[in-house]
């Protein structure tokens, strides 16, 4: 991957792709307010893979949501190649968990993937040609013509990552993807989406509260916890572009940064 | 014995305990018997006055309803998605469909006089409400992970509106469609017996002011088996075209 | 809808895609007394600013009309209001509405018996399904003149009529109701040897309840449509009676305040059933079943 290595340290001398500063999300108002993030700043490289990973109810739903422009923060920004953003953006893509909610049940799966590109004006030879494409690219060759209530619950999370990939943003938020999936589908779709992600290079950002996912698919952990939710710990992985199920499960690192991670959670 | 004769059974019990019944002499003495109500429904079929009447009452049906079902679609996909107008229009829209629009006939007639336009007027206001408020119901449930999906690419609002709102709400929408068609028989006949616009219900009202009480059965008979047919069809539509909601929701 | 956004738990912190309502709606809960009345007050205002420009554009677009089709709505509500204080009003009303209760009431009767029955008879509901699907499309309307011709003009013809109409989706909904009580209920029924009675008084009955409220709250309007049109074809009484009396001898205001009367009662009917319907069935609402 030298090639990429040369703009990445380009990137990192002069902005990063996404760039997080003094976050804080709260709902309510006065003795109501309820406060779920706080000063939180995050860095995202170019082609970097980054996972935010956390406990159950910490908040990373709703920092994934604030970073997507679905809902708007209190005070701080998101910006994205340097531009704050104030809603959904273009170079913003986002795979949600509920996939089977997240898919219209109405559409067949090329439909399903070619629909962004409809909303972007993309003509229609053009655009199913995109589709088939993407979805060939998550191994659903010739599937197109099935409605998602077809297929089984990984080939929808499939459908949902082609979706994403076809949208051509240049980021790909996940919102614990692979969370209602069984166990052997899960593995299926972490390498799946570690192919996809050193093939085109995109940036992903993946939210999840599983610690191993985490360490395994990303070059850098980011460890939320407390309450309002902040960066507690910042690791850089740095398993490289190989990553095998076992291989890089038994990797010492592994252990040490899984140690790591536990042990900061379980101080706060 | 198979299920049909059974049911033919059924059919021929009950003729048979009407014709008891007439035998008997407890119904008024004008009520026909079985053999003249059959006759009747014989000679209506080559008979060129009953299909003209059946096609005017069927046209201001038709057209009635499916105003009503355009209008009632687009207005209600709009205040559905609206929360402002929901709230704005919820206590104008609950008047309007316990409204029972019959009652308004007289009014009516006064404005626009015992013609087909007046009919196809009734017609559509009151098939309106039942799309109107199914729709409504419709566009209210969207799905949160829907919306969500929608927003993030950045949908354009007519595009979401026709590829998203519209499908997602049209199981609301095609029970409104169903239970309007029978209110636009209902309400068409009705128009027709109570102002003598042209159709069904007129010519139900002379046979029985002629004492043709026998004609009279034979075009009720028609009316129902025309409803019957309209709601088997429109099931069988909402079949086909509702096939992913059914195995969605499996 | 009303009942699904009550029950839900408020529910501090993310976690869910409803995250935003529920905290929203928690911190409405804590809100201090003078914003809440605000709330209120806007919600209120919401509701009704557009009955009243209705309203508002009525009174005044039909002010000064020479279209004598078209009264001033001040005309209409002034003879509506003089009708309602001499009794004209009131004594066609009750007459209509005597019709509508008794006529619902036999429908209901007869619907839920015949319901009952045939929802727990397979073979029988299977036989008579087309018999019952081909009268029920038959337009109820067309019924008036063949009975009013057959029976004449008096109150029994009328109920008949209503009844009949009203029937049909009572049935239906008692036959869906008792099609849908829980496999396991009647298990246990069975199991307990509940004698077939009391079997279908306190467990069919109230299980297929909510269907068969919504197959009444479906006949309420079909009743009152009904109850209209026989007034309205041939009637020396009631509601319907008076307004084609007034539209035949040209009182047109009278015309328009007895019409809107009608809708007006229709929409009361509606809401009053809508109360009924809450306590009927409260442990229907409160248990969140669907």
């Amino acid at each position: 991957m030298a090639v990429q290595a040369a703009p990445e340290q380009e990137q990192v001398a002069t902005a990063p792709l996404l760039q997080v500063q003094g976050l804080t999300m709260s709902y309510g108002f006065g003795d109501a307010e309820n406060k779920i993030l706080n000063n939180l700043n995050l860095e995202v490289n170019d082609g970097e893979f980054v996972s935010i990973v956390g406990p159950s109810g910490v908040g990373k739903t709703t920092l994934l949501r604030v970073l997507s422009g679905l809902i708007r923060p209190k005070s701080g920004t998101v910006s994205v190649g340097g531009e704050a953003i104030s809603g959904p953006h273009r170079d913003l893509a986002v795979v949600f968990q509920d996939y089977s909610r997240s898919l219209m049940p109405w559409m067949t799966t090329l439909e399903n993937v070619a629909f962004p590109l409809q909303g972007r004006g993309v003509g229609k030879k053009e655009r199913n040609e995109a589709a088939a494409k993407n979805l060939a690219a998550v191994g659903l060759g010739g599937q197109g013509h099935k409605y998602p209530w077809e297929m089984s619950g990984g080939m929808q999370q499939r459908v949902a990552i082609a979706r994403a990939l076809a949208y051509n943003a240049k980021v790909l938020l996940m919102d614990e993807p692979f969370a209602s999936v069984d166990a052997q589908t899960r593995f299926d779709l972490e390498d799946l989406v570690i192919d996809l992600q050193s093939n085109l290079g995109v940036t992903i950002i993946l939210v999840t509260h599983d610690i191993d996912e985490a360490l395994y698919l990303a070059d850098k952990v980011i460890v939320l916890a407390e309450k309002p939710a902040t960066v507690v710990d910042v690791i850089e992985t740095g398993f490289g572009d190989h990553r095998d199920q076992v291989e890089t499960k038994a990797d010492p690192r592994f252990a040490e940064a899984r140690a790591r991670i536990l042990h900061r959670l379980r101080s706060h | 014995m198979g299920l049909t004769s059974q049911r033919l059974l059924a059919v021929a019990a009950l003729l048979a305990v009407w014709q008891l019944v007439i035998w008997s002499g407890s119904l008024p003495s004008m009520t026909p018997g079985v053999p003249a109500i059959v006759t009747a429904i014989a000679n209506a079929f080559t008979s060129a006055l009953f299909w003209t009447s059946l096609a005017q009452t069927m046209t201001a049906a038709v057209t009635g309803w499916v105003i009503a079902v355009t209008a009632g679609t687009v207005l209600g996909l709009v205040i559905g998605s609206v929360p402002m107008l929901d709230r704005s229009t919820s206590i104008l829209i609950d008047f309007g469909r316990s409204f029972p629009v019959l009652a308004l006939m007289p009014v009516v007639i006064m404005l626009l006089g015992a013609t087909a336009q007046m009919e196809i007027f009734v017609v559509s206001l009151s098939c309106l409400w039942p799309v109107l408020v199914q729709t409504i119901y419709g566009a209210r449930r969207m799905d949160a992970s829907v919306v969500d999906t929608a927003r993030t690419f950045q949908i354009p609002r007519l595009l979401w509106f026709r590829r998203i709102l519209l499908p997602s709400a049209t199981p609301f929408i095609s029970t409104g469609i169903r239970i309007s068609a029978s209110i636009a028989i209902l309400v068409s006949v009705g128009v027709e017996v109570l102002s003598q616009t042209p159709g069904i219900g007129r010519q139900i009202t002379l046979a029985q002011q002629a004492q043709r009480w026998d004609q009279a059965f034979a075009y009720l008979f028609f009316a129902g088996l025309v409803g019957w047919g309209i709601a088997g069809l429109l099931n069988l539509a909402e079949g086909k075209i509702l096939k992913w909601n059914r195995q969605a929701n499996d | 809808m009303t009942e699904t956004a009550l029950r839900t738990p408020p529910k501090p912190g993310p976690g869910t895609v409803s995250t935003k309502n529920a905290s929203v709606r928690q911190a409405g809960g804590t809100f201090r007394e003078r914003s809440r009345f605000a709330k209120a007050l806007l919600n209120v205002l919401q509701r009704t600013w557009l009955i009243a420009l209705v309203f508002a554009i009525w009174w005044t677009a039909s002010a000064n009309s020479t279209n004598i089709f078209i009264p001033s709505l001040e005309d209409i509500l002034l003879s509506l209001r003089r009708d309602l204080s001499n009794g004209v009003i009131g004594s066609g009303a009750s007459y209509s509405l005597t019709n509508l209760g008794a006529g619902l009431l036999l429908a209901v009767v007869v619907g839920i018996a015949g319901g009952l029955v045939l929802g727990e008879t397979r073979r029988l509901r299977e036989i008579v399904d087309p018999v019952i699907h081909f009268f029920r499309s038959v337009p109820q309307a067309a019924l008036v003149p063949l009975i009013i011709g057959a029976f004449g003009i008096g109150q029994g013809p009328k109920i008949y009529t209503i009844a009949f109409a009203c029937m049909w989706p009572v049935l239906l909904n008692t036959i869906d109701g008792v099609l849908g009580v829980e496999p396991t209920i009647r298990k246990f029924s069975k199991v307990y040897r509940i004698p077939a009675g009391l079997h279908f008084r306190r467990v069919v009955l109230p299980a297929a309840l909510p269907q068969i409220v919504a197959g009444i709250r479906v006949a309420l309007p079909i009743g009152i449509t009904v109850m209209v049109v026989s007034e309205l074809f041939a009637a020396n009484k009631g509601l319907g009676f008076y307004i084609l009396n007034s539209s035949a001898t040209f009182q047109v205001p009278e015309t328009w305040a007895g019409a809107l009367l009608v809708g007006v009662i229709g929409y009361i009917l509606s809401l009053l059933f809508i109360v009924f319907e809450r306590r009927i069935l409260s442990w229907y609402f409160k248990s969140g079943a669907k």
